[in-house]
């Protein structure tokens, strides 16, 4: 069993825990639940030896253990598989995971015994990966697995899941829920870190929720309910939001016609002003591409794209911003902010060259400090200091200042992925109500999530893709989750 | 405070490269040899302050400054070419060759176009940031067009230069007219109207070339700070994804900083050669456009680092001739550069030592 006790950590001013103790024991499945910031990442993260706590101290079977690094922390049967991946895209998957401690013979990397290793460790516990694919060639869902199986490979006990499902699909969460099962019917102990209370009230043996640097309440599964933990999380109620009145859209904005591209097949779809459309699919399945070809980011090989009824020329990312297009891409880190620049220079980023934050060549920085501010202000963006680097901010704050920041140029196309991957609820509700807004001024949205739950409830019309392909259409009103769900799959009755 | 807390990695490994090479002398020869000569290489860096307090002989200060600030100069200018191209994620290996097609630009049309110095110069220096910006071009292309790696081609690019310009051209149809001299090297002389003016008249060889590098260093560090399209090339050089993603055109920022880069290490030819050499030399004496990558790194890319950095080694070069007085080599500067830059580049050890002295002295 390991314990946490007393467990105290500040950065600066701010106390990220606060006397927070917290046992694991073996065979349980526990799940850590609060809010952005509410200190879950940071409690494992001392466990992992990532951070140093300033009091408290962690005891392995009841002996007091300083972890310095997390080799430390494998070396004592601690993984870690964090929200941000540690992969080297251009190795292997079994490159990957043996990486730091690779099978030899005669001194040199040993690759098909590392690979017969690799196999043999996704065979015991249940994970269909390539080992030989190139990581960078894998879906973001793939390369979670080779996270977990890299920790798997290393022979952790106790390993720590730091919001896993964000990035899975519905059957892969499902796929990951058994292997965790499976993992702590052999003793292992699994911590999840979640927002999702669905997934954590079905995959838990145990709930710990936190709250501003604190631990609030334990909880058993069977006797407690999501409106509950809901409440103990945020401290008020929150209720589920409205379901949007149905839209009443108007002109087609964009409109792709027989687009064929990398991922893509003869793809032809349109999207209305005034209409939130979703796409639901498997991760993998030309979702990625569509958004890419409609922000400007992904050349097409044949096909056309229509902007407001007229044949598009040269489509560029700053052509699509141009002309109205504004993105909250996927994958934040790379695309939508630039860690080393300050929150306000990402504030910038994509109109730096315009009116509030340009006057002529120059850096307006007055407007674009008070312009930040209101930014940070309207999208309850903490913490709320334009000088700050980006990389400092929690990712769940990292998307409320790019959500905020593409919302703010009044686009007549948003195109959205993943919009509230690894967001707490109230952001997650923030975010929705957003794009809701949206869709009432008038915006064309594009929805791209692998929550399906998430395209049901904001879209007035879904569309399944497949292959890179369409599988199906529908409206409002006609969802029907188990037809969509097979559509998703590629099954396509009579 | 926070960038001068940046600056202390660079700083830290300036004193630490210093103080072992001091010891290195001190071994070599013994303690008090070594005391004279860096004594001695400090006043030939930054002036014999203490004799000029006792004679009153500025020249004392001057001559020194003068040698120092022109070799600053050039070091700035290259330093700066390779700092622009880093800022936006590029390797600018080349400006050794784009330096040597500057000086040669301004050693040509300063001895063969005769107009009024106002005049003059600024052609010269035009001539000289054309032609280094043209020898960037070619690798600049190729990257944007074929995806050929900068470093390779701009590596190539520097024995391409030297070839052409040392070994063909400086010996061969631009050598120097022979006008009653029996041995004459390099190109004809610049005229008079091409030559930079000296700031003290005959004191010291202090000239408008440092001028120009402190003004071009102080220019790119508001470009980069300041100016939107400044901007765009720090945010390209963090994160080309995010850059292309945002509408920032990528391929324009990559051309754009190689240009300049070349046009800068361009104009450090220029200034050695309106400066000092007044023609194109048989030989260049240093490879500028090499410790221009020292000065670039050192001066952890910063405008400023830069000026910082040259102006404290083009000092230290200067000065070290001196050491030679005293038996000890004068190669001294450049090893203390070299020492230098391998230690700025164990970053992680500085910003680690650091961070443990900041929270000693955070917590009580």
């Amino acid at each position: 069993m390991i314990s946490l006790r007393h467990i105290t950590k500040r950065f600066g001013g701010v106390t990220a825990l606060d006397d927070v103790s917290l046992d694991i024991k073996s065979g349980e499945r526990l799940a850590l639940i609060g809010e952005n910031g509410a200190g879950k990442s940071s409690l494992m993260n001392v466990l992992y030896g990532l951070y140093h706590p300033d009091s408290g101290d962690v005891t392995f079977d009841g002996q007091p253990v300083r972890i310095k690094t997390p080799a430390d922390a494998l070396a004592r049967g601690v993984g870690m598989v964090h929200q941000h991946f540690t992969l080297v895209p251009t190795l292997s998957v079994t490159e990957n995971v043996v990486l730091g401690r690779e099978p030899t013979k005669f001194g040199a990397l040993d690759l098909q015994r590392a690979r017969r290793e690799v196999d043999a460790t996704c065979a015991k516990f249940g994970f269909s990966l390539d080992t030989g694919a190139r990581v960078s060639d894998l879906s973001v869902g793939s390369q979670q697995k080779v996270e977990i199986v890299k920790a798997l490979h290393r022979g952790v006990t106790t390993l720590i899941l730091d919001e896993p499902t964000a990035v899975l699909t519905p059957s892969e969460a499902d796929e990951l829920f058994a292997v965790t099962r499976k993992l702590s019917d052999e003793g292992l102990a699994v911590v999840l870190i979640s927002h999702k209370l669905r997934e954590v009230l079905m995959f838990s043996t145990r709930i710990a929720v936190m709250r501003r640097g604190k631990k609030v309440a334990e909880a058993i599964p069977a006797e407690t309910t999501p409106e509950q933990l809901a409440e103990l999380m945020v401290g008020v109620r929150v209720e589920a939001p409205p379901q949007g009145a149905s839209a009443t859209p108007g002109a087609t904005v964009a409109a792709l016609e027989r687009i064929t591209a990398p991922g893509l097949r003869e793809l032809s779809l349109s999207i209305r002003a005034g209409e939130i459309l979703g796409i639901a699919g498997v991760d993998g399945n030309g979702q990625r591409e569509l958004a890419e070809v409609l922000t400007g980011l992904r050349p097409w090989d044949g096909g056309a794209l229509h902007f407001e009824g007229e044949p598009v020329v040269r489509w560029t990312p700053r052509a699509a911003r141009e002309r109205g297009v504004a993105h909250v891409p996927e994958d934040r880190l790379r695309r939508a902010v630039i860690s080393d620049l300050s929150v306000e220079e990402n504030a910038s980023l994509g109109r730096h060259t315009r009116a509030p934050f340009a006057k002529g060549a120059r850096i307006d920085f007055e407007t674009r400090r008070a312009h930040t501010t209101a930014l940070l202000e309207a999208n309850d963006v903490r913490p709320r200091e334009p000088a700050l680097r980006v990389g400092a901010l929690s990712g769940g704050n990292q998307q409320k200042l790019v959500v905020g920041r593409e919302l703010a140029s009044e686009p007549k196309l948003l195109v959205v992925v993943q919009p509230t991957r690894g967001l707490d609820i109230a952001a997650v509700t923030a975010v929705r109500e957003l794009l809701r807004e949206q869709r009432r001024r008038g915006c064309a949205v594009l929805l791209v999530s692998l929550d399906l739950d998430e395209v049901l409830e904001l879209s007035d019309r879904v569309l399944v893709m497949y292959g890179g392909q369409l599988t199906g259409e529908f409206a409002r009103g006609q969802f029907d989750e188990r037809v969509i769900g097979r559509r998703m799959l590629g099954i396509l009755d009579a | 405070m926070r960038e001068l807390r940046g600056a202390l990695p660079s700083i830290l490994s300036v004193i630490t490269a210093v103080v072992v090479c001091f010891f290195a002398a001190a071994l070599t020869r013994d303690l008090s040899t070594a005391v004279d000569a860096f004594i001695a290489m400090t006043w030939g860096a930054f002036g014999d302050w203490p004799r000029f307090f006792e004679t009153g002989n500025a020249a004392l200060v001057l001559r020194p400054l003068g040698e120092s600030a022109t070799k600053a100069a050039i070091l700035t200018f290259t330093g700066l070419s390779v700092t622009v191209a880093f800022r936006v994620g590029l390797f600018n290996i080349g400006a050794q060759g784009q330096l040597v097609v500057g000086a040669l630009a301004a050693a040509v049309v300063g001895a063969k176009v005769d107009l009024p110095a106002l005049l003059h110069i600024p052609l010269c220096l035009l001539a000289a940031a054309l032609a280094g910006a043209l020898w960037a071009l070619g690798p600049a292309l190729l990257k944007l067009k074929r995806g050929v790696h900068e470093v390779i081609s701009t590596i190539m690019l520097n024995w391409v230069a030297v070839s052409l310009v040392d070994n063909w051209l400086v010996v061969g149809p631009l050598r120097a007219t022979s006008s009653g001299d029996n041995s004459v090297s390099g190109t004809d002389q610049i005229l008079a109207s091409a030559e930079l003016p000296r700031l003290l008249g005959d004191v010291s060889r202090l000239n408008f070339g440092f001028v120009l590098a402190v003004l071009a260093a102080l220019a790119t560090w508001l470009f980069l700070t300041r100016f939107t399209r400044g901007f765009e090339w720090r945010a390209i050089g963090l994160s080309q994804d995010a850059a292309r993603a945002s509408g920032i055109d990528v391929e324009r920022g990559f051309l754009e900083a190689m240009l300049l880069a070349g046009a800068f290490a361009g104009l450090g030819g220029a200034v050695l050669i309106l400066g000092t050499e007044l023609k194109y030399p048989a030989s260049l004496g240093a490879p500028w456009g090499f410790d221009g990558i020292a000065m670039a790194l050192i001066g952890q890319g910063h405008p400023l680092g830069v000026l910082a950095t040259s102006t404290l080694f083009g000092g230290l070069r200067a000065g070290g001739t001196r050491m030679q007085l005293f038996g000890v080599h004068k190669s001294f500067p450049e090893l203390m550069q070299g020492l230098a830059l391998l230690l700025v580049a164990a970053r992680l050890m500085w910003d680690r030592l650091i961070a443990r002295v900041w929270r000693r002295k955070e917590s009580p």
